[in-house]
């Protein structure tokens, strides 16, 4: 199997969340299939960047893809392909 | 008879002060274009190889912005080149200055674009510094030829390394040979603006002809961006 870059474990980890709009951090940790160090620092990452927000319903974390986020998902493949266009 | 003939040509093909305005500000358009088009690509993805091509763009859209200001200095006052401004004009040093330094940037930008992952972020720092030697340098000796030498040098320098990455890649198919003759021949073309700037006299006869490849190969890759990021 390859090994993933970083722009593709983000659309993954991005991916996970549009398809369970309500998931927790650990099964979110679970399904990206990347070490717990990792993870927290592509999840501090994509808060920081705005990917993502923690929403608190009934005292649990939960975790929201923002605007920003479904945008990235969206352009995802126009940006690999710039990369591979132009051997960035 | 033949001579003269090929002097009327010559005439022909020297642009005049509106084919140089209409040269750069759309070579100016086109680089700033390619600059503003990639903008959300970058805001989104925050890849360092977008964001020194973007940068490499922006630096050319300067260049040409100084360029077109040597250009109408050179052609108002009838100067033979560049060296006979450079004495006479301290606005004119300046420009040659952020011509020079802005033009060099942008190639080494995309070079980096293509080598970042290869090469330390110090290397960045070296490129700022040969930039501003090349530049300092070629306005304090005031010859023209030291820096087309220096940019021969240069060029000979990025072919090698545009070679060498396109051997690197060659299982990838003809996409990247693509990629790296539209890189030759827009730094070649970049060259033969330098000399057209500092020894106006040597490549008049073909000015038309290098503004248009120049401009069709920004607008190739222009088109190349938009067709990828679909703005």
């Amino acid at each position: 199997m390859l090994r993933r870059g970083k722009l593709e474990i983000i659309r993954d980890i991005l991916k996970i969340l549009q398809d369970n709009p309500r998931i927790k951090p650990t099964p979110l940790l679970r399904k990206s299939g990347i070490s717990s160090s990792r993870f927290k620092c592509y999840y501090n990452e994509l808060i920081v960047k705005g990917f993502i927000k923690e929403i608190k319903v009934k005292e649990r974390k939960n975790i929201k893809l923002t605007d920003k986020g479904f945008r990235f998902l969206e352009k995802y493949k126009s940006i690999a392909d710039f990369i591979d266009e132009f051997e960035l | 008879m033949l001579f003269e003939g090929g002097q009327g040509l010559g005439k022909i093909l020297k642009a005049g002060l509106p084919a140089e305005f209409i040269y750069s500000f759309a070579i100016i358009v086109c680089s700033l274009m390619i600059y503003f088009g990639t903008k959300e690509i970058y805001q989104l993805s925050s890849h360092k190889g977008i964001k020194y091509f973007r940068q490499a763009f922006l630096f050319f859209a300067f260049a040409y912005f100084f360029r077109s200001f040597l250009k109408v200095i050179i052609i108002y006052f009838n100067f033979h080149g560049i060296i006979q401004i450079c004495p006479r004009f301290i606005i004119g040093s300046v420009l040659l200055f952020l011509f020079l330094y802005f033009g060099s940037m942008a190639v080494f930008y995309l070079l980096y674009s293509v080598l970042w992952k290869k090469l330390s972020h110090y290397t960045l720092y070296l490129f700022h510094l040969i930039a501003f030697m090349i530049a300092i340098f070629s306005v304090l000796l005031d010859n023209p030829l030291v820096y087309l030498g220096v940019n021969i040098i240069l060029f000979v320098f990025i072919l090698i390394s545009v070679y060498f990455l396109y051997k690197e890649s060659k299982g990838k198919g003809k996409k990247k040979l693509n990629l790296c003759t539209i890189y030759f021949l827009l730094l070649f073309f970049w060259l033969l603006n330098i000399i057209d700037i500092l020894i106006p006299s040597i490549l008049q006869s073909f000015q038309i002809f290098i503004y248009i490849i120049s401009l069709g190969i920004f607008l190739l890759i222009l088109y190349k961006v938009l067709k990828k990021v679909g703005s």
